[in-house]
């Protein structure tokens, strides 16, 4: 299944012996006239302090290695991405016994500094968390907040005071399915029947339980067990009523029918038809995408479509998804995160239905081979109108390095689009930040200080999370188009927007939180714009249906577009 | 006390037979080493007018007679050596090389244990029963002897490459790319050494020193011991990763002259054929790889049904198409190996 061929003599041999006894990138080289990707960690001065606790015992349960979902979102409407840090608990109680359990809200001051109002903000959290889904699920102008865990969901309702209010019973969002609360890795805000309400997918992994955990590696130096010794689970599909209230229409929908080891979750209306399409990623088992059936249900079309298996027909330990056009070319792509030794498959879109897996055709296929992801992103990391890609990496156990050729602690890596298809790994060259090594997990996407760069802040196990801002040279314009539905969903998220800059470069991306590793970033949709500063036109079109069109819009600004 | 140390010391070791031709024969193990018969034999001539009482001639025949492809004379005079020199462990070690070799699995087990229990520190004993635990599937004691007889004796060239191999599957690449390179260092010749070392430093990163590597071993590929017919495969699949799609075909064509019978080659020629949109000849080769089995699971069937729906689907014939995307669907995912 490795497709190696090794030389032969040893096998012919070894397999008459066991007779006899009975026993036994195209990398482009040219000059880089492109700006220079770069990220400076300002953790230390910024006031976060959180470090991820995944509360591990001796046995390393599997439930230890899955966490550490991000979430980027302006709480308090001042303009400025505030953080929300998910967090373990103890094992096997799954309860946050101490503060160091705590989940985390920090607000931002604005000045490079953040505040820890969790306290205030009644968002500590209770049980094993894992992820976060951010959005304005009662299209009240102010942001919720849903979090996954392992034995408790929790969806927090903004009381537009600075406080949450957990509304999960009321709501009916709790993850249970058949009696059985699931194990919750991800979620995403999707409004998959453009009614003008956001809807929820939620992402379920394993049947894990302390009661039926199991053990692997040698006594003192356990490993995370595979995913192969516990069952999958089906995710859960949420429709909003408008009441406040959900209702799970999984069955209905066809989203339960499959079942598989959900991690990562990434939207886009990948065929263009106005209907917001799903990607789960899952461990070890082919992924799914689930393919909009005109808001009346959804069809499986993973392994029709060729994003269920890398091109080698295997699947891959899929963990974080981004689900955007990487290749400007007005159709959405997939970058999926994976162990190392599988690379990180990147698909591009053929339109039909179809994706060719491009991951060495790119250029990432080496680079990536060596690197264990989670957190992944496509963004356009230095303005020039070409996204980039970003992977939070780390191998899954924390004994890895019992074997010298893992490395648990990895480094970041970023891919700089060369413009032709191809990227580059340009990780080492990104600046000191990105050289260190870290047990990295989530990764959330968005613009901090509103400098028109988009920054990242992950999350890693045992050390203090990195906030990563974007300090990439050249000059580059751009722009973040923040969306206000009014016959859609007050987020506008599943709006398409297509960007025709003044030179002609056309670019697309979507209007979602979803995406990455467990985490949930910026609703502002970026784009670069390289030395355009005027954009000719910008055309959206609204869940709703609606197709509104601005011309000669400046550039380097934080543009608001309400629905018409 | 003394009287038990003297002997030992090398200022008082008795005349043997053999004193005085140390040197002669150390020679002709060297020329053995490098596949030199007709040199070693030449020395063996000389060394015997001079020492003609001297046990270790015979061993040396034996070696000859092996080398020269007389496997029953050789085979005596190993037997031979083993009466005249019981206590010796070489006596069995080269012995036990010799049946492994050719085949005679079990008797190449009891030999290569009985030379270890003569003499733990026989190189060559060491490498043989290291090599053979390996091959009875105990790789980590195989491992261990190995590794001893490559301290021993870093010119073993053969054991240097079996201690790599047996890295090479339990991933250590780094250590099996530091012995493949002595391998190759020593013989560089070995073409599948080449290879080895190749797909040992493509995970590592190394990709241009891979590129060399597979680019020496073709070059070295010649009929004999060392004749790789999976190397074209291997730099066939590496080049198409490096995008590098002519030359990918080149070696993929030569790698199923080479390789007919096995499924990997047609399997890998379809996906390049896939990639460079040449439908009906990635049709042709993927449905032959279909029709050979791979009990070694180097490509499963998952893998194919995976690839004949890509082609069916560009090709346009949904029937066939949706015949292998069930297929793909009822198949099982192989688990992960962690």
């Amino acid at each position: 299944m490795t497709g190696v061929l090794r030389p032969t003599t040893l096998v012919g041999m070894t397999s008459a012996f066991a007779c006899t006894l009975g026993a036994a990138l195209l990398v482009s080289s040219k000059p880089n006239e492109q700006s220079r990707i770069r990220f400076e960690n300002r953790q230390a001065q910024s006031g976060v302090t959180f470090i991820l606790n995944n509360g591990t015992t001796d046995d390393k349960p599997i439930i230890d290695s899955t966490l550490g979902g991000v979430a980027l979102l302006d709480y308090d409407n001042d303009g400025y991405l505030d953080l929300f840090f998910t967090n373990g608990a103890s094992i096997p109680s799954l309860s946050k016994s101490n503060p160091t359990f705590s989940n985390r809200l920090y607000h931002n001051n604005r000045d490079g500094t953040f505040t820890d109002v969790t306290e205030h903000a009644g968002v500590a959290g209770e049980g094993y968390s894992m992820g976060a889904a951010a959005a304005d699920y009662d299209n009240d102008g102010w942001v919720d907040l849903y979090l996954t865990g392992v034995n408790r969901n929790i969806l927090y309702h903004n009381n537009k005071d600075g406080t949450f209010t957990d509304v999960t019973q009321k709501a009916g969002v709790a993850g249970i399915s058949d009696g059985r609360k699931l194990w919750s890795v991800s979620a995403a805000w999707i409004d998959y029947d453009n009614d003008g309400l956001l809807d929820l997918l939620v992402t379920n992994y394993l049947d894990w339980s302390p009661e039926n955990s199991r053990v692997c590696g040698p006594q003192g130096r356990r490993l995370s067990c595979p995913p192969s010794l516990y069952k999958g689970e089906p995710n859960i599909l949420y429709h909003n009523n408008g009441d406040g209230t959900f209702t799970d229409v999984s069955e209905a929908t066809g989203i339960a029918r499959h079942v598989g080891k959900g991690m990562g979750v990434a939207i886009a209306d990948y065929d263009g038809d106005g209907w917001t399409d799903i990607f789960v990623a899952n461990d070890n088992e082919r992924n799914f995408l689930f393919k909009n059936r005109r808001g009346q249900g959804f069809d499986e079309v993973g392994v029709e479509s060729f994003v269920a298996y890398t091109d080698d027909g295997v699947p891959v330990s899929s963990m974080g998804a981004d689900f955007r056009d990487w290749s400007n070319s007005g159709r959405p792509g997939l970058f999926v995160t994976a162990l190392g030794g599988e690379t990180f498959p990147l698909f591009r879109n053929e339109d039909h239905g179809i994706f060719t897996m491009a991951t060495y055709e790119s250029g990432i296929g080496f680079a990536s081979f060596k690197m264990s992801g989670w957190g992944a992103g496509i963004y356009d990391l230095d303005n020039d109108g070409y996204k980039d890609l970003f992977s939070a990496n780390s191998h899954v156990s924390e004994n890895a390095d019992v074997n010298p050729q893992q490395q648990y602690r990895q480094p970041n890596g970023v891919f700089q689009n060369l413009r032709n298809a191809t990227f580059r790994d340009v990780s080492v060259e990104a600046g000191p930040a990105m050289r260190l090594r870290a047990a990295h997990r989530g990764a959330a996407f968005g613009d901090l200080n509103n400098d028109g760069k988009v920054d990242v802040v992950v999350s890693a196990i045992g050390s203090p999370a990195e906030l990563l801002y974007n300090t990439s040279t050249g000059g580059n314009h751009w722009i973040a188009i923040e969306t206000v539905g009014t016959k859609s969903n007050r987020d506008g998220i599943g709006t398409r927007i297509k960007l025709t800059a003044e030179s002609g470069l056309v670019q697309y991306n979507e209007v979602t939180t979803a995406g990455s590793y467990a985490s949930s970033s910026d609703k502002r949709v970026h784009f670069g714009l390289g030395r355009d500063s005027i954009i000719k036109e910008i055309e959206l079109r609204w869940p709703s249906g609606t197709l509104q069109l601005l011309r000669n819009v400046k550039t380097d600004q934080v543009l608001k577009i309400t629905e018409r | 006390m003394l009287l038990v140390l003297l002997p030992c010391t090398p200022s008082q070791v008795r005349a043997t037979p053999c004193s005085g031709a140390e040197q002669q024969l150390a020679s002709i193990r060297k020329e053995l080493a490098a596949g030199n018969s007709r040199a070693a034999e030449q020395m063996l001539q000389e060394m015997e007018h001079t020492h003609p009482e001297c046990p270790e001639a015979i061993l040396a025949h034996a070696r000859i007679a092996d080398a020269k492809g007389a496997t029953a004379e050789a085979e005596d005079t190993f037997v031979r050596y083993a009466n005249l020199a019981p206590t010796v462990g070489n006596a069995y070690s080269y012995h036990a090389r010799f049946l492994l070799e050719h085949g005679q699995y079990q008797r190449a087990d009891d030999l290569s244990a009985q030379a270890l229990e003569v003499d733990p520190n026989d190189a060559v004993a060491l490498a043989v029963r290291g090599e053979i635990l390996d091959m009875k599937g105990q790789p980590q004691q195989g491992m261990e002897l190995l590794e001893k007889a490559c301290q021993l004796d870093p010119r073993n060239a053969r054991a240097q490459f079996q201690l790599a191999t047996i890295y090479d599957r339990a991933k250590r690449l780094a250590d099996a790319v530091s012995h493949f390179e002595k391998v190759v260092e020593m013989d560089p010749s070995n073409a599948q050494a080449w290879d080895y070392l190749a797909l040992d430093l493509e995970p590592l990163g190394e990709v241009e020193r891979a590129d060399l590597a597979y680019q020496k071993g073709l070059a070295a590929n010649q009929p004999g011991p060392h004749f790789d017919s999976f190397l074209d495969y291997n730099y066939g699949r590496f080049l198409m990763k490096r995008n590098d799609l002519p030359a990918s075909k080149r070696h993929l064509d030569r790698a199923v002259e080479l390789a007919p019978d096995i499924r990997a080659p047609w399997y890998e020629r379809a996906k390049l054929n896939l990639r460079v949109k040449n439908y009906a000849q990635a049709r042709e080769d993927a449905e032959r790889a279909a029709n050979i089995r791979d009990p070694r699971g180097i490509i499963i069937d998952l893998q194919l049904y995976v690839l004949l729906e890509q082609i069916y689907t560009r090709l346009g014939d949904t029937a066939s198409a949706g015949k292998y995307a069930r297929l793909s669907r009822q198949t099982p995912v192989p688990p992960r190996k962690d």
